[in-house]
């Protein structure tokens, strides 16, 4: 009877571990195969904060055949969840920060900044981090959150005159074509332009059928800014599609 | 340890004949050596293959660099290639692509050269419609060498020339980035309206390298902040030799070289800015005292000019200049035009001659200078080329101001009345030829590509 009473939890708890491992197994799969386009870190942070989740509702429901009190358990992990939020919470900042500075902080690679008593060449921009070259020959590294939380000079020359226009671009054009499709597309926006400048795109991040760039422009007057990134966008959007059209009758 | 290098030039290590099917895709590179030179492919003339390769050749038999790329632009033959063990990757835009980059490159070089002012009237060539071909060429020259990176992982970029300056930015790999600036750098002529295109894209390198001192020192005045170093450019000794007799006599009977002629040589592309012009016009007063004297103007058109090339037609432009001014002093029996002449053919001329001249308005350089000394001529040399950095006046040559026409014919007459001075000018020469070699340049860009990988 003893044998009994333990046997049938235990095949019960491999049967629910055997179920785990394949429900984990083909979140992983569907998770990669349908998320294949997007911030390769970002994807990373989710498929394993899901596996972990999967992976401890599976072992909560396997403890719970040898009625074991399994709340004591899921106050176990709710505090070490909470303690483990608490921990990341400044590299959760930082990664928060990069994302809206991004879009909303002025400078990019390359740009000559100044925050608090720090000043150089940005010459990275990772998820955590953004690091300065200074004069010196030394390196900084800024924390990202910092960027939301303090004043940042762009004291790059000209640098209230500049437009970036974040690119994303997912299909099977090479950059080459969509770089001139917009390069040509804009020409019509010249007067608008400071024409000492050329327009230039930098790409941030390749893959076989995705990339990122931003487009920077020098604009004369600064007042017009939203108003000709709006219609740049637009303009980068018709080229897009215009180009993923041409490729699906190509394939 | 050895580098994996990839270099990047707009001109081809080759041409290769425009009757030479482009490979199919499957059969791998196409090797040179199983082809045949002259029939199937020619080397490109200028001075920037004919330093690259034979440093890349002697860095590989040092074993300082190993399998080599050559990314370039090659309207031609295969994508593929290989060499000597250099890997030729050929860029192909399509041709009105390729006239579109000839454009703004030629406005790039007029700027440059201080032909063209800033934004005028015409405005910057960033905002005409054929920027977007220049910046095609150049994006897909960094795409290739991204591509080739990614599967043999280099540890350096090597670019060359003004035309393809963007191609650092382009490449957005951290890995190191040299860039070598070939043309003249006159901070006084680059208008102000240039600096922010022109620093931009420098300051995408890890080290700028120039051919002298004085275009380091204008890099200098003019805002850049980076790493820059100057380097003389250098020719392979080994690969000038002294031609048979019967190759000289060929010579001098295909161009009408009497034995009595006094022969003043002037090896240029033909292209206003080498000033044969000048030279053609010094000639006409030389030659009323000195009726033996001929002047020998060797060269044709660059990559940029030919039919299969890039496809620009100055060249001819001005050789049809060149002609009617011959015409006008009177000079036509005393002025021999040979067009494109094989290194044989140029040896012989070298021997031939009695002295050499370069008379650019600007020049990057002027390895012709050190190509004469090698043959212990004298040279006169113009103020605006960088070798003139080198000439020390009365020892190795004589200097002269561009446009100075009777400057200039007195420098000629001088070497023709005086044959001892002429012969010591060319002794210094051949000695000074020696700043210049290929050993001397090996050992300077060793050090600057040491450098670039040891701060890494």
């Amino acid at each position: 009877m003893q044998y009994q009473e333990f046997i049938y939890p235990a095949i019960k708890f491999v049967v629910i571990i055997l179920i785990t491992w394949l429900v984990a197994w083909l979140f992983n799969l569907v998770f990669v195969g349908w998320y294949k386009i997007g911030m390769s870190l970002i994807r990373l942070h989710v498929q394993r904060v899901a596996t972990i989740v999967i992976w401890t509702v599976g072992l909560i429901l396997a403890i719970e055949q040898f009625g074991l009190d399994i709340n004591l358990l899921l106050l176990l992990i709710g505090i070490l969840g909470v303690g483990a939020i608490l921990a990341a919470r400044d590299v959760l900042q930082n990664l928060a920060a990069k994302y809206f500075s991004d879009v909303y902080i002025p400078f990019k690679m390359g740009d000559t900044i100044r925050i608090r008593e720090h000043s150089g060449k940005v010459i990275e921009i990772n998820p955590v981090a953004t690091v300065l070259l200074t004069e010196k020959d030394e390196l900084i590294s800024i924390p990202n959150s910092l960027f939301i939380k303090e004043a940042t000079v762009n004291i790059t020359p000209q640098a209230w005159k500049e437009i970036i226009i974040p690119i994303a671009f997912s299909g099977h054009a090479e950059v080459p074509e969509f770089e001139t499709r917009v390069i040509r597309a804009i020409n019509k926006f010249k007067l608008h332009m400071d024409e000492r400048f050329p327009p230039v795109m930098t790409v941030k991040k390749r893959e076989q059928n995705y990339f990122e760039a931003v487009l920077t422009l020098m604009i004369k007057d600064p007042s017009r800014k939203d108003e000709i990134t709006s219609k740049i966008n637009n303009i980068i959007t018709e080229v897009s599609a215009e180009l993923k059209g041409k490729h699906h009758k190509k394939d | 340890m050895s580098v994996r290098i990839c270099v990047n030039t707009q001109t081809p290590l080759v041409r290769f004949s425009p009757d030479l099917a482009p490979d199919p895709g499957t059969r791998g590179p196409a090797v040179l050596s199983e082809m045949v030179e002259d029939r199937d492919y020619q080397f490109s003339p200028g001075g920037v293959t004919r330093m690259v390769y034979p440093l890349l050749r002697r860095m590989i038999n040092e074993k300082f660099v190993s399998d080599p790329c050559w990314v370039s632009l090659s309207p031609t033959g295969p994508q593929e290639a290989v060499l000597d063990g250099i890997r030729l990757s050929h860029v192909k835009i399509g041709k009105n692509a390729t006239r579109g980059y000839g454009r703004i490159k030629e406005e790039l070089w007029k700027v440059i050269h201080g032909l063209k002012g800033g934004a005028g009237k015409d405005g910057q060539p960033f905002w005409k419609k054929d920027y977007a071909d220049f910046t095609y060429y150049n994006r897909h020259s960094a795409d290739r060498m991204a591509r080739l990176d990614r599967d043999l992982d280099f540890d350096l970029f090597y670019i060359h020339d003004f035309q393809q300056l963007a191609v650092g930015h382009m490449l957005g790999s951290l890995k190191p980035k040299l860039f070598r600036w070939h043309i003249p750098f006159d901070a006084s002529i680059v208008p102000e309206d240039w600096k922010p295109f022109l620093l931009t894209y420098f300051n995408s390198y890890d080290m700028v390298m120039v051919s002298c001192q004085r275009y380091l020192e204008a890099l200098r005045r003019f805002g850049f902040k980076g790493a820059v170093k100057y380097v003389f450019p250098y020719i392979d000794k080994a690969a000038y030799g002294s031609p048979a007799k019967d190759d000289l006599d060929g010579f001098c009977a295909k161009f009408g070289i009497g034995d009595k002629d006094r022969v003043i040589l002037v090896v240029a592309r033909l292209d206003p800015m080498k000033g044969q012009d000048g030279a053609i016009k010094a000639f006409g007063r030389v030659v009323r005292d000195h009726p033996d004297a001929k002047l020998v103007l060797a060269g044709n058109g660059s990559f940029s000019s030919s039919k299969d090339g890039i496809g620009l037609s100055k060249a001819e432009r001005w050789k049809d200049e060149l002609l009617r001014l011959v015409r006008e002093l009177g000079v036509q029996d005393r002025v021999v035009f040979t067009g494109h002449i094989s290194h044989r053919e140029l040896e012989a001329a070298y021997t031939r001659c009695d002295m050499t001249l370069l008379p650019s308005h600007l020049e990057g350089f002027g390895l012709v200078v050190i190509e004469g000394w090698l043959y212990g001529k004298p040279a006169i040399v113009s103020s605006g080329a960088g070798v003139a950095d080198i000439i020390v006046e009365g020892e190795n040559g004589f200097l002269f101001d561009p446009g100075d026409t009777e400057g200039l014919a007195e420098k000629v007459r001088g070497l023709l009345e005086d044959p001892e001075t002429a012969a010591r000018l060319g002794r210094g020469g051949h000695h000074s030829s020696e700043k210049c070699s290929l050993e001397e340049g090996l050992k300077r860009e060793s050090e600057v590509l040491g450098a670039l990988m040891g701060n890494r």
